[in-house]
């Protein structure tokens, strides 16, 4: 154990996880427990949205399963489970595509398809990295990390997975906000929507990150974002009250 | 002339009769005669040219009322000849007005439909 001191920040990394994952479960199931009519219209984009954060917190959970077996050095375990939380971050766009397309165009069958397009661009990544030769892992104070060395895989991890639906995600906040809806959906779509690009911003700086402190502060960032996509739902009064969007509700008075 | 559709044009006026305009973009009868004068502009348009739309949502006395008394009063359409109207320089800038209407419950109500679909 004597070693183990050495890598304190490890122990930082791996509570960054699993603080991730507790507040994206947490946030899922806020979520969940909003349980709207299932024949309204926002009861598919819920389903997609509640899905996107389960994953991103079986990615992180996964990921702090690595760091946890890194810092205790086991790097066999570092290894799989680096390809292990491939797969979800392989298909975290799935779900966010169903949820931006379905909120655009309302055509659940265009959500659909869109969808199974991200699921192929995700399995042909996973094809790419799974036999790929790997470097690493390099354990050091902050990070354990691990390069692959397909240049394919990270072609599409860029390209197909990360960029497109990050354009997607400005492109539909950009059309909501020029047509001016209330203060109080503005609120909400605009965090919403910033949350969950910063979330899927900061996976993709996390994977490419070849410098330790840099993984360290994508983290951080995600963890910063999954509270805000919280607070897009869960504003506090006093926010409410400067920002002018709270719901007034009142009793019928006689005249 | 280019094809009006009136169904459309009901809906858009049943959008600003909910949001209490009761008048003008509201008002059916108006949206249906300006966008006929405008869609002859340059022309004679005949009462018959604007029944043909008007007849499935109005009966004959009241489009001829709404014509006399707010498209001939205020000089959006001048009379030529017996039931033929032509469309004045006013009348164009209200048809303007009723088709940015239509814009506007366009871009309203996608917007509305997008806000309901977010979860």
């Amino acid at each position: 154990m004597g070693g183990f001191s050495g890598f304190g920040g490890l122990i930082l990394n791996a509570t960054i996880c699993a603080a991730i994952t507790l507040s994206a479960l947490a946030f899922a199931w806020t979520l969940h427990t909003q349980d709207p009519d299932p024949k309204s219209k926002n009861a598919p984009s819920l389903k997609a949205l509640i899905a996107f954060w389960v994953v991103v917190a079986i990615a992180f959970l996964i990921t702090f399963v690595r760091v946890t077996a890194a810092f205790f050095g086991y790097p066999d375990l570092d290894v799989l489970c680096y390809y292990l939380a491939a797969v979800p971050l392989g298909f975290l766009p799935v779900p966010l595509v169903f949820f931006i397309v379905y909120v655009a165009t309302g055509d659940k069958r265009s959500a659909w398809t869109m969808s199974l397009l991200f699921t192929v661009f995700g399995t042909m990544y996973l094809l790419f990295l799974l036999p790929s030769e790997i470097v690493g892992p390099d354990v050091t104070y902050w990070a354990t990390t691990i390069t692959s060395e397909s240049d394919f895989a990270l072609t599409i991890y860029l390209s197909a997975l990360f960029i497109v639906p990050t354009a997607m995600i400005i492109a539909l906040l950009g059309s909501i906000l020029a047509r001016k809806p209330s203060k109080r959906s503005q609120y909400r779509v605009a965090l919403t929507l910033v949350a969950i690009s910063l979330v899927f911003d900061f996976i993709l700086v996390d994977a490419v990150a070849i410098d330790c402190v840099m993984q360290v502060a994508a983290r951080i960032f995600v963890l910063i974002s999954v509270v805000l996509a919280f607070l897009a739902y869960h504003p506090p009064e006093r926010l409410q009250e400067r920002l002018r969007i709270q719901e007034i509700a009142g009793c019928e008075v006689d005249d | 002339m280019s094809r009006i559709d009136v169904l459309r044009e009901q809906e858009v006026a049943a959008y600003f009769q909910s949001l209490g305009i009761n008048q003008g973009p509201g008002d059916i009868q108006y949206r249906l005669i300006v966008l006929v004068l405008a869609s002859n502009e340059g022309g004679v348009t005949q009462f018959s040219d604007i029944r043909t739309y008007t007849d499935r949502i109005a009966d004959r006395g009241s489009v001829a009322s709404k014509l006399k008394t707010v498209f001939l009063l205020d000089g959006l359409a001048e009379r030529v000849q017996r039931g033929g109207y032509v469309v004045t320089d006013k009348g164009l800038a209200a048809a303007r007005f009723i088709q940015e209407s239509g814009k506007f419950y366009k871009r309203s109500t996608k917007i509305a439909a997008i806000i309901e679909r977010m979860p």
